[in-house]
C-alpha cells in the first residue's frame, strides 16, 4: 500500500482506538496500561533514597509475578522535595496533575508532609508515608476522617516512641541502672518540644526519674562545651537528648569532651549504619529509641530476603542499609496494593481505604509475632495512652508487646562500632551500656 | 493570556500560578529595591508577616478569608514601617543586611515565641482556600499579579519613578534639590509592603499550610531576588519574566534530570544569564525590539 | 564563671578566624561576597576527602584545602567579580547564586548526610574543671598567629601597604602607581585561603553539610559590622564581643536565644552606630 493509504488507515485507527477508550466507563481501562505509583520526598538523602528503594523492590517482585489489578505493571514515578516545604506542594502537584498517579508513597520529613498534605486532601489520592511521625497529622485524620482519610502513616507516631521510651527509662535506666534524675538536652524544633512535652508529664510518674534541668539549644550552636557543662553542673544521672537535626553534632561533641555524664535518647543520626562511619568512628557509647526495624535488629526470614535484595543491588552507595522507613515503604506497597486487589483499584476511594484498613500483615519469628504492618481503625481506642491513632501503624505500647510491633526498640552503639537492640526484652541482641570513659 | 487554560493541562497551569506568586512578590521587592538601591534581604520577613497574620486569624478563630487578607496586608504594612523605618537611615549593602537580620530574627522569633499560636517549627497546616483547583487559582492569581503590574506602572509613570531612579543614583543631590526623600522612601516602602502584603497572604492561601521554613528561609529570599534581577531591575515587566523563567525553567527539568543535579543546572544556567545580561532578561527583549523596529523603520 | 570566659575565649577564637578572610574582601572591594562560606566549606570538605577518604597525612591536606580555596577565591574574583566591577549589587547576586550553585554540587557529589570530621588533634585536657578541646584551643592559636601576621602583613609589607592603599582610596592607590586589579586578586585569593583553613577548624569542630556555609557568613558578616570595615583589629575585638555573648547568653539565659542577640546587635550597630566600632571609612 502507498505510504498516504497506510497513513490514513492508521489514522482512522487510532481514532478508532481513542474512541473506544473515550467511551468505556472509566473504571475498566485497558489491560495493558500500568499502575502509576508516585513517590514524594528527597532524592539525595538517606531517609529518601531508603523509602524510593524499599519501594522499587516491592515493585520488582510484584512485577515479576505478573503485575497487579488484572496482570498490570507498576511504574514508579518520583519528584524530589529536597527537603523543602515548597518544593513539596510542587511535587505533589506534579505527582497528581502531569503525571495523573493512582498511589503516593511518601518519604517526605514532617514539615513537608504538613505542607502537601492539603493538597492531598484536594486531589484525593492515596497516600501512605513511610517517615513522617507527628502524631498531629494522625490527630488530623482523627478529627477530619472524611477529609483526610486517604493518609496512612506506617511509622508508629512520636506519641508512641516517647510512651514507650518512658517504659525503657522504667525498666533500664530507673530499676537496672538506678538512675533517679536527668537534664533534658533538647532541639529548638516543634519535634523536639513535641517529644518534650510527653517525657515531661511521664517520665516522673512512670519511671520515677525527676527531669531536674531543661535546656534548649538552637540548632545552629557550634560549640556545646557550655551546654554540656552547664548540663553537668547540676550532677544528674544521665542526659536526656532530643534531637533530630544536626544531631551528628551533640552527639559527635560529647564523645570529644568525654563528658562525664551518660547520655541516652532520641539521635536521628544514630539510625543508620553509615553513622559509624559519618562521625568519623566516633559514634560509640550512643544509644538512641529508633523506629524499627533498625539497625541491630534481629529479622525474620522474609526481611532477611528483603536486606539481601537491598544489599545486593544497592549495596555499594548510601545508605548501605535501608533505614526503617526502607522496610516500611516494602511492606507498605504490599498493603496498598493488597487493599487495591480487594477494592478493584486505587480510584473507588472509600472501598480502598477500607480494605487498606483491614490489612493486617503479620511477621513472625521463632513462632513468636515479630512485626505487624495493619493499621489503627477509626474509632479504636488504644488502651495505654487512652487515644484514637487512625491510620497510624498497628503499634502495641502495652507490656508485655506480644500483640503487634513494639513502636520502638532502644539501639545501643558501641565503641568497637557494633550495634545492638537492648530494649524491649524480648527484641534484645545486647546489653545497654555507657561510654568507657564513664566511671 | 486567558484563554491558556484551555490549551494547557492543569499540571501546567499550576505552574503558572507559582510563577505568577512569585512575579508578585519580584515585583513587591523591585518596588523598593529596583531603583532606588536600597537592596532589601527582608523581604520575606514581610511577606511572612502577612502569612503568619492570616494564618493565625482563620486557623485559631475562624476569620473569614475576605476580613483576615486585608488585616493581614494592615498589619504588614504597620509592622514592616515599624521596623524599617529606622534602617531607611542606612544605605546599600548595609541595608541588605540590617534587613537580613530582621528576617533571622522573626525566623528564630517564631518557634520560640507562642509556638502553639504559631505553629512553632512545624507551622500551621490544613489552612481555609481562597478558590480550589488549578484553574481557578490561575485566574485568581493572574488577574493579581497583572493588576499590581498595571497599578504600578501607572504609580511610576508620574513623577514618583524618576525620583526614585534618581535616589538611585545620588540620593543627595535630589535631597538638596527640594525633595523630601524621607518622604518618598517611606511612600514608596509602604507600597512595597503592600505589594508584598497582598502576595503573602494570598501565597499562604493557596499554600494551605505555613511554615517558617517555607517563609524566612535564605533559598525563598534567592528565588525573589533573582526574579527580579535576572529579569530586570527596576522595570515593571523584568521582575515578571524573570519569575517566570526561573519558576518554568526548574519545573521544566523536573523529568529530565534528578535530584540536585537538577538544581545544579538551574543554578549554572541563571548564573550563566545573569552573567552575559546583567540588567536582565527584560533589557534583551528590549534592544531586540528597538533593533526590530528599527529594521522595520528602515524597510 | 570560669566556664564562660575560657569557653567565650575559645569560641571567639575560632569566630575570629573565621570573619578574618571576610574583612579583608568587604573592607577593601567594598562588596559583600555571598559566597565567603563556600570557601569554609570547600576547605572542610576537601580536607574531609584527603585526610579520612584518601588517607593523606594531615598537613599535605591542609594544604590541599587551601589550595583549594586560593583556587575558588582567584576564580570567584576573575569570573564573577571583575565582570561586575562597577555594581556591587551584581557581585553580591552573583556569589549568591554562585553559593547557592556550590550547595547543591556538594549534595551531588557527597548527598545531604552530614560528616563529623576527625579532629585536628584529638583530645581533651580540664582547666579549672572546664573541659577543653584540644582541637579548639589548636584552632584559637592558629586564629591568633593568623591576625597578627595578618597585621603584620599588612602595615609592614609592600604588598599589605598596597592593599591598605586601595581599601582607603581606590583611585588614589592607581595614580600612586599602585594596581588595583593586582591588588584585588591577591585579596581574593588571601580571603580564600584564610576562609579555607577556617574551614577546616569549624568543620572539625562542628560537622560538614551541604548548608554550612550559611551560618559562618551570617557570622562573618556581624563581626565585620561591629568591628568596622577596614579594621583587623575591630574584627578582633566584635569576634569577642559576639563569641562571649553567645557562651553567655547559652549558659546563664538560655541556649535557644544565642543566635538572637547577634542578630540583634548587627541590627542596633547599624542603625545606632554604622561605622562600627573601629570603622574607618564612611558607608
Amino acid at each position: 500500500m502507498g505510504t498516504n493509504r497506510m497513513t490514513f488507515f492508521s489514522i482512522m485507527a487510532t481514532a478508532a482506538v481513542f474512541m473506544a477508550g473515550v467511551l468505556c466507563s472509566p473504571v475498566t481501562m485497558a489491560a495493558k496500561d500500568p499502575v502509576v505509583v508516585g513517590y514524594i520526598g528527597s532524592f539525595d538523602s538517606d531517609t529518601g533514597k531508603s523509602t524510593i528503594r524499599g519501594a522499587e523492590i516491592a515493585i520488582e517482585e510484584l512485577n515479576a509475578a505478573g503485575g497487579v489489578l488484572g496482570g498490570r505493571q507498576i511504574k514508579l514515578v518520583k519528584a524530589d522535595t529536597r527537603e523543602d516545604v515548597t518544593e513539596g506542594i510542587k511535587a505533589y502537584e506534579y505527582l497528581a496533575e502531569t503525571e495523573k498517579v493512582d498511589f503516593i508513597i511518601s518519604g517526605s520529613i514532617d514539615d513537608v508532609s504538613l505542607s502537601w498534605l492539603p493538597r492531598m486532601a484536594e486531589y484525593k489520592i492515596p497516600t501512605l508515608d513511610t517517615w513522617t511521625s507527628y502524631v498531629g497529622i494522625i490527630d488530623m485524620v482523627v478529627n477530619e476522617y472524611d477529609k483526610y482519610k486517604m493518609y496512612f502513616m506506617n511509622v508508629a507516631c512520636d506519641y508512641a516512641l516517647a510512651t514507650l521510651y518512658v517504659d525503657f527509662g522504667k525498666d533500664i535506666l530507673a530499676d537496672k541502672m538506678g538512675w533517679k534524675t536527668t537534664v533534658v538536652l533538647q532541639e529548638d524544633t516543634a519535634f523536639g518540644g513535641g517529644v518534650f512535652e510527653l517525657v515531661d508529664q511521664m517520665l516522673a510518674p512512670e519511671a520515677g526519674i525527676e527531669i531536674i534541668d531543661h535546656i534548649v539549644y538552637d540548632t545552629n550552636t557550634v560549640d556545646f562545651s557550655p551546654i554540656f557543662s552547664k548540663a553537668a553542673e547540676s550532677k544528674p544521672d544521665f542526659i536526656y537528648l532530643i534531637s533530630s537535626v544536626r544531631s551528628q553534632v551533640p552527639s559527635s561533641q560529647y564523645v570529644k569532651l568525654q563528658v562525664p555524664v551518660p547520655m541516652t535518647g532520641i539521635n536521628v543520626a544514630a539510625f543508620g549504619k553509615d553513622f559509624w562511619n559519618d562521625t568519623g568512628q566516633m559514634g560509640g557509647g550512643t544509644s538512641t529509641l529508633s523506629p524499627i526495624p533498625s539497625v541491630g535488629f534481629a529479622m525474620d526470614d522474609r526481611t532477611k530476603a528483603f536486606v539481601e535484595k537491598y544489599e545486593a543491588k544497592y549495596g555499594n552507595s548510601r545508605p548501605i542499609f535501608p533505614h526503617f522507613n526502607g522496610f516500611n515503604a516494602y511492606y507498605g506497597m504490599y498493603n496498598a496494593f493488597n487493599a487495591a486487589e480487594r477494592a478493584g483499584g486505587f480510584a473507588p476511594l472509600d472501598a480502598w481505604v477500607t480494605e487498606m484498613e483491614n490489612e493486617d500483615l503479620k511477621i513472625y519469628k521463632d513462632g513468636k509475632l515479630w512485626l505487624r504492618y495493619g493499621f489503627w481503625k477509626p474509632g479504636e481506642i488504644e488502651p495505654r495512652t487512652n487515644r484514637e491513632y487512625t491510620h497510624n501503624i498497628k503499634f502495641d505500647i502495652t507490656q508485655p508487646l506480644d500483640d503487634g510491633a513494639p513502636s520502638m526498640v532502644v539501639i545501643q552503639w558501641y565503641e568497637d562500632g557494633s550495634t545492638a537492640v537492648v530494649y524491649p526484652e524480648k527484641y534484645a541482641t545486647g546489653e545497654f551500656g555507657v561510654p568507657s570513659w564513664i566511671k | 493570556m486567558f484563554s491558556l487554560p484551555l490549551f494547557l493541562s492543569t499540571g501546567t497551569l499550576r505552574i503558572f500560578v507559582m510563577a505568577n506568586f512569585l512575579a508578585i512578590f519580584a515585583m513587591s521587592w523591585d518596588a523598593l529595591s529596583g531603583r532606588t538601591g536600597y537592596i532589601s534581604f527582608g523581604h520575606p520577613f514581610l511577606i511572612g508577616i502577612a502569612g503568619y497574620t492570616t494564618a493565625m486569624l482563620t486557623y485559631h478563630l475562624g476569620v473569614p478569608l475576605y476580613l483576615s487578607i486585608p488585616a493581614a496586608v494592615v498589619v504588614t504594612m504597620i509592622g514592616g514601617t515599624l521596623f524599617f523605618l529606622p534602617a531607611l537611615r542606612i544605605r546599600g549593602t548595609y541595608f541588605a543586611l540590617v534587613t537580613l537580620a530582621f528576617m533571622e530574627i522573626m525566623y528564630h522569633l517564631t518557634q520560640v515565641i507562642a509556638p502553639k499560636v504559631t505553629g512553632g517549627t512545624r507551622g500551621l497546616s490544613g489552612l481555609p482556600e481562597m478558590v480550589s483547583g488549578a484553574i481557578p487559582n490561575y485566574y485568581l492569581t493572574c488577574s493579581v499579579m497583572l493588576l499590581i503590574g498595571i497599578g504600578l506602572w501607572l504609580l511610576i509613570r508620574t513623577g514618583l519613578g524618576t525620583a526614585l531612579s534618581a535616589i538611585g543614583v545620588d540620593e543627595e543631590a535630589v535631597k538638596s534639590s527640594g525633595l523630601n526623600t524621607n518622604r518618598i522612601k517611606l511612600f514608596i516602602f509602604t507600597i512595597s509592603a503592600m505589594i508584598a502584603g497582598i502576595g503573602g497572604a494570598l501565597y499562604v492561601h493557596y499554600l494551605g499550610s505555613i511554615a517558617p521554613r517555607a517563609l524566612f528561609d535564605i533559598n525563598f529570599l534567592f528565588s525573589i531576588l533573582v526574579a527580579a534581577l535576572v529579569g530586570g531591575a527596576g522595570t515593571i515587566v523584568g521582575p515578571i519574566m524573570g519569575a517566570y523563567f526561573l519558576t518554568f525553567l526548574l519545573e521544566y527539568l523536573r523529568p529530565y534530570i534528578p535530584g540536585a543535579g537538577r538544581f545544579v543546572l538551574y543554578g549554572v544556567i541563571t548564573l550563566v544569564v545573569y552573567y552575559f545580561a546583567p540588567k536582565g532578561l527584560y533589557s534583551i527583549f528590549s534592544s531586540l525590539r528597538q533593533r526590530l523596529s528599527g529594521k522595520a523603520g528602515t524597510g | 564563671m570560669a566556664q564562660v570566659i575560657i569557653q567565650g575565649f575559645l569560641l571567639s577564637g575560632l569566630y575570629a578566624l573565621i570573619a578574618v578572610g571576610f574583612t579583608m574582601i568587604f573592607s577593601v572591594g567594598r562588596v559583600l561576597n555571598l559566597a565567603y562560606g563556600v570557601y569554609i566549606m570547600l576547605g572542610g570538605y576537601v580536607y574531609y576527602v584527603a585526610v579520612q577518604i584518601l588517607s593523606l597525612p594531615k598537613f599535605p591536606s591542609f594544604l590541599l584545602a587551601g589550595l583549594a580555596g586560593i583556587v575558588f577565591g582567584v576564580l570567584t574574583y576573575l569570573v564573577l567579580v571583575k565582570r561586575f566591577e562597577k555594581d556591587p549589587i551584581a557581585v553580591e547576586i552573583s556569589t549568591l547564586i554562585l553559593a547557592v550553585v556550590m550547595q547543591a554540587v556538594i549534595v551531588l557529589i557527597f548527598s545531604t548526610a552530614p560528616r563529623s570530621m576527625w579532629p585536628l588533634i584529638p583530645g581533651r585536657f580540664e582547666v579549672f574543671g572546664v573541659s577543653i578541646l584540644k582541637n579548639i584551643l589548636f584552632a584559637t592559636a592558629v586564629s591568633w598567629v593568623v591576625l597578627g601576621s595578618l597585621m603584620v602583613f599588612i602595615h609592614k609589607t609592600h604588598i599589605g601597604r598596597a592593599i591598605r592603599a586601595v581599601s582607603m582610596d581606590a583611585k588614589g592607590a592607581a595614580v600612586s602607581g599602585i594596581d588595583p586589579q593586582r591588588i584585588n586578586l591577591v585579596t581574593w585569593a588571601l580571603s580564600g585561603v584564610l576562609g579555607a583553613i577556617a574551614g577546616v577548624f569549624f568543620a572539625t569542630y562542628t560537622q560538614l553539610d551541604p548548608g554550612m556555609w550559611v551560618f559562618p557568613l551570617i557570622t562573618a558578616v556581624a563581626v565585620v559590622i561591629v568591628g568596622g570595615i577596614g579594621s583587623i583589629i575591630g574584627s578582633l575585638i566584635a569576634a569577642h564581643i559576639i563569641g562571649f555573648m553567645e557562651v553567655a547568653t547559652t549558659t546563664w539565659i538560655s541556649a535557644d536565644l544565642r543566635g538572637v542577640f547577634t542578630m540583634a546587635l548587627i541590627i542596633v550597630v547599624l542603625v545606632v552606630a554604622p561605622k562600627g566600632l573601629l570603622g574607618k571609612a564612611e558607608l
